[in-house]
């Protein structure tokens, strides 16, 4: 719309002048505001008070903050018509009949006592005169924090004691938390804080553990606790700390705990005896002690019986008492035993093979670790038959039946011949004149001798002859039993020491277990504490893994453990 | 200057106070047993190290209750002001170690970015107060504010009067040019100087509203009339007319100049203290919430 606007201004010599000025806009702004089309200075008017439009043939006024006055009535908008006053701020803006081509005219009369200078004192030049303030950033920040970060988790923590759902977007009490739950526990519990925080202001309680970890053992039964003096053993968290980075962290590993009971176990633990432990290494640890069988014969009808008898020696004192006969430097010499698939020195784990675990070896059985080598043949005429392993009666009657058959085949030929073997002779053939059944049976009675006293048997058995009339009852085999952990008290990974620095293969078992040089089955091949040193220690060190307490024992006893206490 | 002496008050005393407590904090973290606990505020150390950072916070939070008591004898507001300075920065530092980096979406964590806001903020206020002054006082010349407002007034009244004198356009855009020269405002107009003036240009009776950022348009306006001059009379007005706008766009300069100089010096203030008070709060309810689930 084109509008003529006529300012009434007092002129130089005080007479008043009116100043036209043509407007083409389509709406007409006003305001105390520079970029106001209209504008009117003076404390009332705000920046952007009023805008002035057409309204159908006429205008309308429309205020943009608070009330202006048309005709001396205060309004929010209202239609114009010619004769009407606006007045703004005690300017008078009046609309009066247009000239010819504009779509209206306003006739304005300003307020003769604003001067320039009065508004521009009211510049904000200053930044409290803004929207900035201190005091209500600080009690907005802390309505926000008192209510998002205190109010409503509380009223979480009430909803999750009724049982009632909360709702996602609502912050809850896992704003409170101090770090991030162990994957499991988070996997398990979610965001309920009050799964294991049962009570506001009170530490964890086992109670919360037990309930899902029903089968864990404490680390000392209560009737052996009994013994000592030591109070209750701590809660769950004094060791297993949650909320920690990285969150796989949930075990204290750290040795003062334990040596804060162990360190002095002789006025502590009571009539419990208990080595006292200050930490790893030198005089700290105890040495390592071996834990053994013996045997124990006892005279029974006919022969013996065995029992085992748990013992513990030290190291240097130990002997394994197992009653096998064998020498590891004969089998590891490569001069004198080879492999059979390839001709090829034998490995150590040939023989000794770990077990899932990672920690024990498999048990050494005959059939598995020693037949490929040592068959149990006892014809050399007839390679593929053996005697039975580890039943001396089946073999004696296996070996009755096997001659009584040849010596009575008549498809065999000259059944009366038979091959003795003698040491330090060729084998010699000898003849046999009488009946095939007493034939055979002395042949058999001759093999059955050299069994179980000159070969065979004998040669990785203790073989007690007892003279006895009796074939079946007069050899007495000692039964072989291996330790199958020496230090049930710890556990030691094999696996993690199949290479030691630069060590691997045999060398890594070498290092520590001395094979090489151990002529009889009694020696006890197990490396001290001394040799744990070479490559640990209890502090960090550049050239050393550290260890602690629970590097090698177990804090919660296994069930295995757990039925022998 | 008051300013600069801040730092070195006392022979920068509280700069040895703040290491040794950076160091001692930091001798702390390492004694952490690592195999025990990762480091964090829940080993013993951790609870030292929050302790600190709490006292901390208090007593750094107390500056704003000792330079208000003018009757105070415990030590200059000076000396109070530059051990704020220096152990404000060991805070981060020491509440760094306290939380050993350990981030989440908890009022834990937001207590430290409220501290970091009233740290980083403090440290820029600080920068201010030793920049902001000199180049202030140099922009007025060693006046006073007000001082400007008064020349540019006069000048106003002048422009104005020789104005009356000229052809109607040229009083008009004089006029408007003087009515609307928008100075300050809001804080990004304080902060930044934006400029949002305008002026009326008229020509054969009608008018528009054109923008006049740092009066330049205006005195445009004037001066391309010169030429067109008539009367000798006429010419030595509008050359009158344009001096008085070049040296009342000198002196809006400088009123803009200043009103950013001190938008600047002070804006830091706005975030340090209202978050300084909100930190007290955040630190209360740190402590309460992590007693609520020891």
């Amino acid at each position: 719309m084109d509008v003529l606007l006529r300012e009434l201004r007092e002129g130089p010599d005080g007479i008043p002048e009116y100043h036209d000025t043509e407007i083409a806009a389509d709406e007409l702004t006003i305001g105390s505001a520079a970029d106001q089309r209209i504008q009117l200075l003076g404390r009332s008017v705000a920046g952007r008070q009023a805008v002035i439009r057409k309204a159908g043939s006429g205008l309308e006024v429309i205020s943009k903050r608070g009330k202006v006055r048309v005709n001396l009535k205060r309004v929010v908008s209202a239609k114009l018509a010619v004769g009407d006053i606006v007045g703004i701020g005690g300017h008078q803006l009046k609309v009066v009949q247009p000239p010819g081509g504009f779509d209206a005219a306003l006739e304005l009369r300003m307020l003769d006592d604003v001067d320039a200078s009065a508004f521009e004192s009211a510049f904000s030049t200053d930044l409290m005169q803004t929207w900035l303030g201190k005091r209500k950033a600080a009690w907005l920040t802390v309505a926000l924090l008192l209510v998002v970060g205190l109010m409503v988790p509380l009223a979480a923590v009430m909803m999750h004691r009724m049982d009632k759902p909360i709702p996602a977007f609502m912050p809850s009490d896992k704003l409170w938390t101090s770090g991030p739950l162990n994957p499991a526990h988070q996997q398990a519990i979610g965001d309920r804080c009050d799964a294991c925080h049962t009570q506001l202001f009170q530490r964890v309680q086992d109670d919360s553990c037990l309930a899902c970890h029903q089968t864990i053992h404490d680390h000392v039964a209560p009737d052996r606790l009994a013994q000592t003096t030591l109070d209750e053993t701590g809660r769950c968290a004094t060791c297993h700390r949650e909320h920690n980075e990285p969150a796989t962290y949930l075990v204290n590993s750290g040795d003062g705990l334990c040596i804060a009971c162990h360190a002095d176990s002789e006025h502590k633990f009571g009539t419990l005896k208990v080595d006292p432990v200050r930490g790893f290494g030198g005089t700290k640890h105890p040495e390592f002690m071996a834990h053994l069988l013996k045997p124990k014969t006892t005279q029974a009808a006919g022969g013996f019986t065995f029992d085992w008898v748990p013992v513990v020696q030290s190291l240097k004192d130990g002997k394994e008492d197992s009653n096998l006969k064998f020498s590891h430097t004969q089998h590891m010499d490569p001069d004198r035993v080879l492999r059979t698939s390839d001709s090829k020195q034998l490995n150590c784990a040939d023989c000794h093979v770990l077990q899932t675990d990672g920690e024990h070896f498999e048990p050494i059985q005959m059939e598995t670790r020693c037949a490929s080598c040592h068959e149990l043949t006892f014809d050399p005429g007839a390679p593929d038959r053996q005697l039975p392993h580890g039943k001396p009666r089946e073999a004696i009657l296996m070996l009755q039946d096997y001659f009584t058959r040849k010596f009575s085949d008549p498809n065999a030929g000259k059944p009366t011949r038979e091959r003795r073997r003698l040491p330090g002779h060729d084998e010699e053939e000898q003849t046999c004149t009488g009946a095939p059944f007493d034939c055979a049976m002395r042949s058999a009675r001759t093999e059955i001798e050299s069994q179980f006293s000159r070969r065979g048997c004998v040669g990785c058995h203790v073989v007690v002859d007892t003279h006895n009339e009796a074939l079946l009852e007069r050899f007495q085999v000692y039964p072989i039993r291996l330790a199958q952990d020496y230090f049930p008290a710890g556990h030691f990974p094999h696996r993690n020491h199949l290479i030691q620095g630069k060590l691997t293969g045999d060398e890594a078992c070498l290092s520590c277990h001395k094979a090489k040089d151990s002529k009889e089955s009694s020696d006890l091949m197990l490396p001290g504490m001394p040799k744990c040193e070479e490559c640990h220690s209890e502090r960090a060190a550049v050239d050393r893994v550290t260890v602690q307490c629970v590097s090698c024992h177990a804090y919660h006893p296994l069930a295995s453990q757990e039925e022998k206490r | 200057m008051i300013h600069r002496s801040l730092l070195r008050y006392g022979g920068a005393r509280y700069l040895w106070w703040s290491l040794l407590v950076i160091a001692a904090s930091c001798a702390l973290y390492a004694t952490q047993d690592t195999t025990a606990q990762p480091p964090n505020g829940g080993t013993w150390q951790g609870y030292v190290l929050g302790t600190i950072g709490a006292l901390l916070i208090v007593w750094l939070a107390l500056l704003g209750i000792r330079k208000r008591s003018y009757k105070s004898t415990a030590g200059t507001v000076q000396g109070w002001t530059s051990a704020h300075v220096y152990l404000g920065g060991a805070l981060l530092i020491v509440a760094t170690l306290h939380c050993a980096l350990q981030f989440g979406w908890n009022v834990h964590t937001f207590a430290y970015v409220l501290m970091c806001i009233v740290i980083f903020s403090g440290l820029f206020g600080l920068y201010s107060y030793m920049n902001h002054p000199q180049l202030i006082s140099k922009n007025r010349e060693g006046g006073a504010r007000a001082e400007l407002f008064a020349e540019l007034f006069e000048l106003d009244r002048q422009a104005r009067g020789v104005a009356q004198k000229c052809a109607a356009e040229v009083t008009s855009a004089v006029d408007s040019s003087i009515e609307r020269t928008s100075i300050g405002g809001g804080v990004a107009a304080q902060l930044f100087g934006r400029d949002y003036s305008f002026f009326l240009r008229s020509a054969g009776g009608a008018s528009t509203l054109a923008g006049n950022v740092d009066q330049q348009a205006v005195i445009d306006f004037v001066a391309a009339r010169l030429p067109r001059a008539e009367k000798g009379a006429e010419a030595a007005n509008l050359q009158q007319l344009i001096v008085l706008l070049c040296r009342r766009q000198a002196v809006v300069r400088r009123i803009r100049r200043d009103i950013r100089l001190h938008g600047w010096l002070k804006i830091w203030l706005y975030f340090h203290v209202p978050m300084t008070v909100a930190l007290l709060f955040a630190l209360v309810l740190h402590i309460v919430t992590t007693f609520f689930y020891w």
